[in-house]
């Protein structure tokens, strides 16, 4: 198997664009992930595309999708949904068609136009299945790993509120997240609540964004950048509560399954992680995940975002970008901008939110909701200053 | 109901019917598949019935929902026993004539057949769990 290198990454500012189409944001994080490739590149080069969208306002049903925008026809282009986890997925997907050897240079575009249609999502979950979740919304899946949290290990709802205040302090001084405001613990648990135990503070923004990545092989990295940063392991797994393990009452074991192959993968440990972009559609989420990661034990999520170890200038930092909750969560686009953030980190590139660590291995995380919202898929990439 | 997945699911809807893998003893419910979703075995089946009362493993109250729901609505993850004992099935419970105060982890919870709401017109019914009757405070 070959060896993967991103050499190349873009965004657009994400936030609420009525006035963009679903194809304006696509085409510009394109060409912006063009213009970032250190030596030059031409749409020539790329041999195949991954397309991530859940493709909720009904843009983009096959790989034409991705071809519109881009001008990229006559090539595989592979159109991959996988719930939250879909931009993660089309980019691990990349990944492992280069090391094959069925492609030299991959384009990973994730897009999602979440402002141009009002029901979707909360209507689906809510509607789908009457016995097994009907009525249970986004807020509910989740909320109800916080109750039970807060129950088992004694956790604050304001050490909850904390990931809110910390991603939002680091979305502050993210040039394209959607919220650049800061707030503390005590707006986040007085402002309204959407569903018990979360409130408005604890929920990331429902935003429109696009963003791409262009992987290449071994064979041709020297040819587009002298810096390049290496794909060091990645994981992928599904579970569902009704398989009755108590871990996931208040956790989700896909996430501990897919860090588990990562890491192997990558051959590290959580301990070697320097820098996270973890899924923090709500506050509850980043919490456990600290927990589902390794990067503490079970139930002292909330002490260890209370110690500042997450932070900015931490130990371990997470979500410098500001996370889903300051910066937005565009579904199709999310792991892949994670993704783009991470090889930022540790080319030393990422500006106002650059980590002070000197960080050697990144590691981008995205939990979907599937089905009747039971399930729940995990998807990780890791990512690492030296090749594998 | 007239819509195909109303009508195919009727029975697991209506019925607190469930199956237990003679395997790994796990319960499956409302599913009426052969694959163990635990052991993952073709394995062999015993039907089962779960208790019309269950215990709250966790909970939220959802304040914003779409118009079809009654809000504020206390919605828990639930574990409800088999009559015969083994494990108890993990389900969702959506709770009516409970006071949002009134809810907890541990709490018992009586299973109640009623509409639970109406889809273009049309009424679904299904299983609501309340405070059992002797604890209404
Ligand atoms: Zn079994």
């Amino acid at each position: 198997m070959r060896d993967v290198a991103v050499v190349g990454a873009g965004m657009i500012d994400f936030g609420e664009l009525f006035e963009q189409s679903f194809d304006d944001m696509a085409e510009r994080a394109y060409l912006n992930a063009l213009d970032d490739v250190d030596k030059e590149i031409s749409s020539d080069d790329i041999d195949a595309a991954w397309f991530g969208t859940l493709d909720i306002a009904e843009n983009a049903s096959s790989g034409l999708g991705l071809s519109h925008p881009t001008g990229l026809f006559e090539m595989p282009v592979t159109r991959v949904e996988n719930a939250c986890a879909t931009g993660s997925t089309a980019f691990r997907s990349a990944v492992e068609a280069v090391r094959a050897g069925s492609a030299d240079v991959a384009l990973v575009l994730g897009a999602e136009k979440m402002r141009d249609s009002a029901g979707g999502l909360i209507e689906g979950a809510s509607l789908e299945q009457v016995w097994r979740g009907r009525g249970v919304t986004m807020p509910a899946f989740f909320g109800l790993r916080a109750t039970r949290h807060m129950e088992a290990y004694g956790t604050t709802r304001e050490q909850v509120a904390e990931v809110s205040v910390k991603n939002h302090e680091n979305g502050a001084k993210y040039p394209h997240a959607h919220y650049r405001f800061t707030c503390s613990v005590e707006d986040v648990v007085d402002s309204p609540q959407v569903t018990y135990p979360l409130n408005l503070y604890d929920c990331c923004p429902v935003t429109d964004g696009a963003a791409a990545t262009v992987i290449v092989s071994e064979d041709v990295v020297d040819e587009y950048t002298d810096d390049p940063v290496w794909v060091a392991g990645s994981g992928l797994a599904t579970d569902t509560f009704q398989r009755g393990k108590d871990e996931s009452l208040a956790g989700f074991p896909a996430t501990r399954q897919a860090a588990e192959q990562a890491y192997e993968e990558a051959g590290i440990t959580a301990d070697d992680v320097d820098v996270a972009e973890v899924h923090d559609c709500f506050t509850i989420t980043e919490l456990v995940t600290y927990e589902d990661l390794g990067f503490c034990e079970t139930g002292e999520g909330g002490a260890f975002v209370e110690s500042g170890t997450p932070h900015l200038d931490g130990e371990k930092p997470v979500n410098p970008s500001g996370g889903l909750l300051a910066k937005g969560h565009p579904i199709g686009a999310t792991g892949v901008a994670q993704v783009n953030e991470i090889y930022e980190q540790l080319r030393g590139e990422a500006g106002a939110v650059q980590v002070e660590n000197d960080p050697e291995y990144g590691l981008q995380h995205n939990i979907g909701i599937g089905r009747d919202a039971t399930g729940s898929v995990s998807c990780i990439n890791v990512l690492s200053k030296h090749r594998p | 109901m007239y819509e195909p997945p109303f009508t195919r699911d009727r029975d697991a809807n209506e019925r607190l019917a469930a199956r237990e893998c003679d395997a790994c003893g796990w319960v499956s419910f409302p599913e009426f598949r052969d694959i163990c979703k635990r052991c993952e075995s073709v394995g062999e089946w015993t039907d089962t019935e779960l208790e019309e009362r269950g215990t709250v493993q966790s909970y939220v109250v959802q304040q914003r929902l779409p118009d079809e729901f009654e809000t504020p609505l206390p919605l828990a993850i639930m574990d409800v026993p088999q009559t015969s004992g083994g494990d108890p099935a993990r389900v969702y419970g959506l709770f009516t004539e409970t006071d949002p105060e009134h809810i907890d982890i541990g709490m018992k919870a009586e299973a109640d057949f009623r509409r639970v709401f109406d889809v273009d017109g049309l009424p679904v019914h299904s299983f609501k769990f309340k405070r059992p009757r002797g604890d209404r405070l």
